[in-house]
This record gives C-alpha cells, sequence and structure tokens, in this order.
C-alpha cells in the first residue's frame, strides 16, 4: 500500500502501471528524493485523495469507498474531468493510431479490415458521447447540488428541478463502456487471422486492457461512490425544503 | 454472463490472497471485499450486492450461531474447511451451506467447485435477464447480416415497430449502441461467423 512519506520516485518505479494516473493530478516524473506527500503538496493536490486513488488504482481489493466518501464532491468532480480528458487525448487517440497501423500493414481481408475499424469509429463516437453528456449535464449538475447544500437557504427553482429529477435516472443510463472493448480484443485473438506485426498487435492488445481496467476503476468509482452520495444529498435537501 | 459478487471472512492474510488469486480466475466472480478476523461485515452486505460469503473455519466457529440464526446468510455461504475439524463445523449448519471447500484440495477442484456454483445459480431465470432471449439473438444475427428492420420483420413475420422495440431492448441489455458493435458482439459470441456477415461500407 501506498502511504504519504514514501518516496514518490521509489513508487512510481516499483508500480509502473500508476503512469496514466500521473497527468491526471498534473503531476510529471523528474520527482528526485521527494516524497509522496511532498510532491502532491508542491502542485497543490490532496494528498489523501491522491493516495486513495492511486491505492484503488493498484489494488483491486482495496476498498476506496469509504475513503473517498471524505472528499468533497467537488474534488472528485475535477478528479473526473481530468480522467475523461486523459481517455479523449491520450488513451483512445493512442490506441486508435495503433490500431490503424496494425489494420493498415496487415494481410487481412478489406472486409475484416472494415469491420474493425467501422467498430472503432462508432465506438469513439459513442465514447465521446457518453463523456461530453457527463461533462456538460451531470458533473455541473453534481457541483451545482453541492453548493446549493451549503446555503442555508438553496435556490427554489433548484429544489423544484430536483423534485422531477434524480441522478438514479441517470445510473440507469450509464452504460459500461469498456464491454465493447473486450469484444474487439477477443476478435483479435481468437477470430482474426494472425498479424505479421506481432509486436504491434501485443501492444494494441496491451493499450486495450490499461485501458478497460481503467474505464472499469472510472465507472465503479462513479457508480459505487459518486452516485450514492449525490443521491443521499438530493434527499437531505428535498427533505430540508419540505420542513 | 452475470457477474457474482463474493466477500471473505478469513483470518488468515496469506489464505485470504490465496483465496481470492482463485476466484480472479474464475470468469463472473468478482471480489467485493475482503474481511480478516472479527471485522464486522454485516453493515457492508446491506448496502453491496454480496451474492456469495467464503468464511473460513475458524471465522465460522466464531460467528456460526449468527450464521445459523440467518438462513438469508447461510445460503450465501461457502464454508472454507481447515485441515482439524472443529466442534461447529461437524453440526447440522454444515449440510445447509450450499458448498464447502477445503483448504487441502488442489487448484483444479477448488475452481470447479466455485464454477458449478456460479453455473447453478445463474440457471435461475431471475439472475439472467440481462441475456439476450432467442428471438433477440435472431435479430442480432440477422442485423449482422446487412438486413434492415424491414426486412427482419417480414421475415420473422413481425411488425416493423416491434423489431424496432426488440432493437432498443438489445441495445440497452448489452449496452451497444451501433451496428458495428452489435456485429462484434455477434461474432464474438458465436451468432455468426466473419464470413457470414455481410460487407460493412469502409468509411
Amino acid at each position: 500500500m501506498i502511504t504519504r512519506e514514501l518516496l514518490m520516485y521509489r513508487v512510481v518505479l516499483e508500480n509502473l502501471q500508476l503512469l496514466p494516473l500521473l497527468p491526471r493530478f498534473n503531476l510529471k516524473s523528474g520527482f528526485g528524493e521527494l516524497s509522496v506527500d511532498e510532491v502532491c503538496q508542491a502542485h497543490g493536490v490532496n494528498t489523501d485523495f491522491f493516495l486513495e486513488i492511486a491505492n484503488a488504482y493498484l489494488d483491486e481489493l482495496y476498498v476506496a469507498e469509504e475513503g473517498l466518501s471524505l472528499f468533497s464532491l467537488d474534488t472528485m468532480v475535477t478528479y473526473i474531468s481530468s480522467t475523461h480528458a486523459y481517455y479523449k487525448e491520450i488513451a483512445l487517440p493512442s490506441v486508435e493510431k495503433k490500431l490503424h497501423h496494425l489494420m493498415k500493414h496487415s494481410s487481412l481481408s478489406k472486409k475484416e479490415i472494415n469491420l474493425v475499424t467501422n467498430f472503432f469509429n462508432d465506438y469513439k463516437k459513442d465514447f465521446m458521447e457518453h463523456l461530453s453528456q457527463e461533462e456538460e449535464h451531470i458533473l455541473p449538475y453534481v457541483l451545482e447540488l453541492e453548493k446549493q447544500a451549503g446555503f442555508e437557504k438553496p435556490d427554489s427553482a433548484f429544489i423544484e428541478k430536483l423534485k422531477s429529477y434524480s441522478i438514479r435516472e441517470f445510473e440507469q443510463e450509464h452504460d459500461r463502456l469498456e464491454t465493447s472493448l473486450k469484444h474487439l480484443s477477443e476478435l483479435i485473438i481468437k477470430y482474426l487471422p494472425p498479424f505479421d506485426d506481432l509486436q504491434l498487435c501485443h501492444q494494441v492488445l496491451n493499450d486495450l486492457a490499461v485501458l478497460m481496467k481503467d474505464l472499469v476503476d472510472h465507472a465503479d468509482m462513479e457508480d459505487k461512490v459518486l452516485i450514492p452520495r449525490v443521491a443521499e444529498l438530493e434527499k437531505i435537501l428535498l427533505s430540508r425544503a419540505s420542513n | 454472463m452475470k457477474t457474482s459478487g463474493f466477500i471473505l471472512l478469513i483470518d488468515s492474510y496469506l489464505v485470504r490472497k490465496g483465496m481470492i488469486a482463485l476466484l480472479n480466475r474464475i470468469q463472473g466472480a468478482r471480489v467485493l471485499k475482503e474481511f480478516g478476523a472479527g471485522e464486522p461485515f454485516l453493515a457492508y452486505m446491506e448496502s453491496h450486492p454480496v451474492d456469495y460469503i467464503i468464511i473460513g473455519q475458524s471465522e465460522f466457529k466464531r460467528q456460526g450461531d449468527l450464521f445459523i440464526s440467518k438462513p438469508k446468510l447461510l445460503d450465501k455461504t461457502i464454508l472454507l474447511e481447515g485441515p482439524h475439524k472443529e466442534g461447529i463445523i461437524e453440526s447440522a449448519a454444515l449440510h445447509e451451506v450450499p458448498a464447502s471447500i477445503h483448504l487441502m484440495e488442489d487448484k483444479e477442484t477448488i475452481i470447479g467447485k466455485i464454477r458449478n456454483l456460479l453455473d447453478r445459480d445463474n440457471k435461475d431465470p431471475e439472475r439472467s435477464s440481462m441475456e439476450l432471449s432467442p428471438r433477440e439473438t435472431t435479430i442480432v444475427r440477422l442485423v449482422s447480416m446487412g438486413l434492415t428492420n424491414r426486412l427482419i420483420a417480414e421475415k420473422l413475420f413481425l411488425s416493423a415497430h416491434t423489431v424496432m422495440t426488440h432493437r432498443k431492448n438489445i441495445n440497452s441489455k448489452l449496452g451497444i449502441k451501433s451496428v458495428s458493435g452489435l456485429i462484434i458482439y455477434a461474432i464474438v459470441n458465436n451468432i455468426i461467423t466473419i464470413e457470414e456477415v455481410s460487407s460493412p461500407p469502409s468509411k
């Protein structure tokens, strides 16, 4: 388990899986002899929050649910937004580029290539829509809710809106983005003929696996931590308003 | 396939981690949380979808009365027996748990027992609501072959409206919105072969 007094460079060196996490906290390598806490403080990152996320990321059995509930929704929303940026600007384009290259230099039939490229293009479109839906509607709503809950007299228009909307509606429509990526990996491993560029093929599969795991963790955080807390706050605000 | 949630109540750290390593190899099994000696787990169960509890012999000895008094707990219990049988394990409770594993059993036996349990419980119709019905599977197949909703309706003697409803249900069950995504789903689930798929237009 990672703790605040450990040296950051050692933590990263021994857990290279953490690399995709660092840019989300705006942390860059070149840590020198600084501890986790010192690096976080120097970058204006809440150390406890970083530790919760990093530990949950490394160990599936580390249950962050209780720990994460200590942080403000605002902290979580900021993290979710930067994770989205990482998916959109780094993770997905990187897989796309490699996949495109793999297809271009393969001996697959035109039909097989089209199957994969059409799939990925559509997936990317759905993926982006999913993220923008959250960014444009859900995250601002969560922030507004937290803000209103802090007021002695919450805005009456907001309370009216609350009566007809709950975050639980979003939960019901919250699709899992990783499922289709798993199908793609399975297609490559099981059904398509072998690729000439084995190294690149392995990289694509590895990138897909890393992204899938990341998406699972991310959705778990939204479904198990964010949504229950938002729903709880909705309830509190509504019962306050009716008294 | 449905995912079943497991929690572990085992006092030995090494046994717990070993059990988790085994569970991670089983498709459809997901470890939700582990509890060491005497750690309270009931509150956790109230707010989380726990399907199975794997409990070590000494924890069962300590908390056995609680389990015996609550059939709902006992129904979910997989008992992990140690090398030395202890009093309570011999009691009637042992015959009421859905499965038991022995610490000295080999890897494949243990995995086999858990897989059988998951298969048995997955057959429960209530649990498989996310799987496609035979009709829906046929529609996925026809969509993958390039048929339009209108042609699918004609072929299956359905109204276009009914086909649309099926398509919507399929999308929400699978969480897949695009036709290209459905095609890949159909291939990896052996609903259709790559040869049978209609040639998709290149974009």
